[in-house]
């Protein structure tokens, strides 16, 4: 419970403080690809950098390439579920490969009596044109490049890296090219972020794509990182006012408490175990120490017969309680060590698993998970059970507390032995 | 030299007050051997337990030495009964989980005697009263009876008292056994000068003693 509540309140801190310090700004209304509003530009998230305690703001354009404007072909099967998210919007997919027909159409003619339609698509190519390279901007959360190496965001140049999974779909290596925007792309790296969604996009510098795209000074989110959580809200204020009815602005704090929630609630249960445990460790220690003077009593008698004082038969009755209590210690330690993190585990998953399942309902699936709030449950989901110094320290503190409590009645009794007692025949 | 004067104890029994010792005075001069005899329940073991200090007295005077015991504090009467008084039990009191050499050496530590000290007077006294080597290194239940009361007069002699209180110190034993035990006492009281109250049942071994006093329902005769 100890190490449970340490390794929790641990990561509650390390939550709070890496998603906590940041603002998300999207364009009014908008809700990702499905529209509405109007783009973020350049110009006015120049002025939110000058705002008070913001240290940096990513600036991120996002666009969807289809058969439309792109040679790419997705890495990503629709599925079952695709095909029929498809029919309900099936706006800005992809056009089926030419071997594929686009309508299996089984209609009868003239009757009219009923026609059946099955798409066959497959998903959109996301490109990506960011100002600064992050793992926000990869989807991912550890980027390695399998060939190549990151583009410089700073240039406005046709190169683009693209994830591991559209670079094998479509044969490309570093030095090959792709077609985006009727443009000849070359590609400088490929990434792998250990996630297929995410290894189905292309990145390119932010002013690169607002040229191909034709989207000139446009931005469709960005991100500003606040110097101290402390700041956060002022800055969000500042912000909200800079920039007017034009965006939304929200911080990661409402994500960061959800996150941290569960995790809280994992707290109490673990400090009120420990308490509990040491109540009734203490309670053992005193029932047991009780029975071993009672039943020591006559040794107690003949200890002060000859010479001890209270204090120093208190003495040598306690430090057998602390010598029990140690090594009691020791193997709940080591107990402790080997089952802290499964355990922790389960405490922790079990209880985020409701807040984890109302964040995941959003359409279209997966995409929509690894938003801010999904990452940071992931994040504090990965609670890491370590076995400090700290927790070593609390322990030995929990251990002695217990044995000072379960030993101060025994003591009394100790002193309330006459040692007239000898004399009386057994 | 050990003085009583009109020394008395009562008891808060349930059925009111005991009167197990009442209006006793007696003197032993120093290095002296003492026997007390009586009948059962006449007193002898709480005599025993006043003079030891390990119980106060509700009214009297114990002198052990010139020093009134009964004045004396709790912090002293812990040092008195550590330092002056050597007690023999009729069942022997040995401390179970501590073998026959850490036993005598256990009053010493508590007197703060340094280890060495300790452990150099324990093996002399235990091979006094006839402790072989090998048994001084046994807990007290691989010992017979008998080389239990020899460890526990080992014991009792360990810090030098000035007097040593038996309370039936052979009445466990078979005749023969007491009475080496007996010659025992007798013969450690005399090379050491030290003041001995023993009480008794065997008469054979009362009639051997410097002075024998003789208790009824709490007062001597
Ligand atoms: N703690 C006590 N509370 C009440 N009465 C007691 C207590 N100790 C002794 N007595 C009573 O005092 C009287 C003397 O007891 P004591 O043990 O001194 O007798 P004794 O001469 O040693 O007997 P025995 O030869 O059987 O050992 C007895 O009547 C006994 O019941
Ligand atoms: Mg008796």
């Amino acid at each position: 419970m100890l190490v449970a509540r340490a390794s929790v309140s641990t990561k509650i801190e390390s939550v709070k403080s890496s998603i906590g310090n940041t603002i998300t700004i999207s364009p009014a209304g908008s809700r990702g690809f499905e529209g509405g509003g109007e783009p973020l530009t350049s110009e006015q998230l120049a002025g939110v950098a000058k705002v008070d305690h913001v240290t940096s703001v990513t600036q991120t354009l996002s666009d969807r390439l289809t058969s439309t404007n792109t040679n790419l072909v997705s890495a990503i099967e629709a599925g079952s579920l695709g095909n029929r998210q498809a029919g309900n919007n099936g706006v800005g997919f992809q056009a089926p490969p030419a071997d594929m027909p686009i309508r299996n159409e089984t209609s009868t003619s003239g009757t009219g009596s009923s026609t059946q339609i099955t798409r066959t698509f497959t998903p959109p190519v996301t490109i990506t044109g960011a100002s600064v390279l992050s793992t926000t901007t990869y989807g991912g959360d550890s980027i390695t490049y399998t060939s190549g190496e990151a583009i410089d965001v700073s240039k406005d140049e046709d190169v683009a890296v693209v994830g591991k999974a559209l670079a094998e779909k479509n044969n490309l290596s570093v030095g090959s090219t792709f077609t985006a925007y009727g443009k000849m792309i070359t590609v400088k790296g490929v990434y792998d972020t250990g996630n297929t969604f995410s290894n189905n996009g292309v990145i390119m510098s932010l002013s690169s794509l607002q040229r191909l795209s034709g989207q000139t000074g446009q931005v469709t989110s960005a991100t500003a990182t606040v110097d101290s959580i402390d700041n956060i809200d002022s800055a969000t204020t500042a912000i909200e006012t800079a920039l007017g009815d034009t965006a939304d602005v929200t911080n990661n704090q409402e994500s960061a408490k959800q996150a941290v929630e569960p995790l809280e609630s994992v707290k109490t249960i673990s400090t009120f175990s420990l308490i509990g445990a040491v109540i009734a460790g203490a309670v053992i220690i005193l029932l047991t120490m009780v029975m071993i003077v009672r039943e020591r009593r006559r040794e107690i008698g003949v200890y002060k017969a000859i010479g001890a004082s209270n204090i120093r038969i208190m003495f040598q009755f306690i430090s057998e309680a602390l010598t029990l209590t140690v090594l009691a210690m020791i193997v709940g330690l080591i107990i402790g060590v080997a089952a802290a993190n499964p355990l922790t585990k389960v405490l922790v998953n079990n209880s985020s698993t409701s807040t984890t399942q109302t964040v995941q309902g959003g359409p279209g699936g997966a995409r929509f998970v690894r938003g801010v709030g999904g990452n940071a449950l992931s994040s504090a989901r990965s609670v890491q059970a370590d076995v400090g110094l700290d927790i070593v320290a609390y322990g030995v503190g929990a251990a002695a507390l217990i044995a000072v409590l379960g030993s101060a009645l025994p003591a009394l009794m100790i002193s309330k032995v006459r040692p007239a007692e000898v004399m009386r025949a057994e | 030299m050990l003085k009583v004067s009109n020394l008395v104890k009562q008891f808060n029994g349930a059925s009111g007050k005991v009167t197990a010792v009442s209006d006793i005075s007696f003197e032993v001069p120093e290095g002296q051997f003492a026997s007390i005899i009586g009948k059962s329940g006449s007193g002898k073991s709480t005599l025993l337990s006043l003079l030891g200090a390990l119980d106060k007295p509700t009214s009297g005077k114990i002198e052990v030495g010139g020093h009134d015991v009964t004045k004396m504090h709790d912090h002293r009467l812990i040092k008195y009964r550590g330092k002056e008084i050597g007690f023999v039990f009729q069942n022997y009191n040995l401390v179970p989980n501590l073998t026959a050499i850490e036993n005598v050496m256990l009053p010493m530590e508590f007197a703060h005697v340094s280890p060495n000290e300790r452990k150099r007077r324990a093996v002399e006294l235990l091979d006094q009263v006839g402790i072989t080597a090998d048994k001084q290194k046994r807990k007290p239940s691989r010992l017979s009876g008998g080389e239990q009361q020899r460890v526990a007069i080992a014991r009792a002699l360990s810090n030098k008292p000035s007097l040593i209180l038996a309370d039936e110190p052979t009445g466990n034993l078979d005749s023969q056994t007491g009475k080496m035990i007996f010659d025992l006492l007798h013969d450690l009281a005399k090379s050491e000068n030290t003041t001995i109250v023993a009480v008794t049942h065997d008469l054979s071994i009362a009639g051997k003693t410097d002075v024998t006093f003789t208790l009824k329902d709490g007062s001597l005769v």
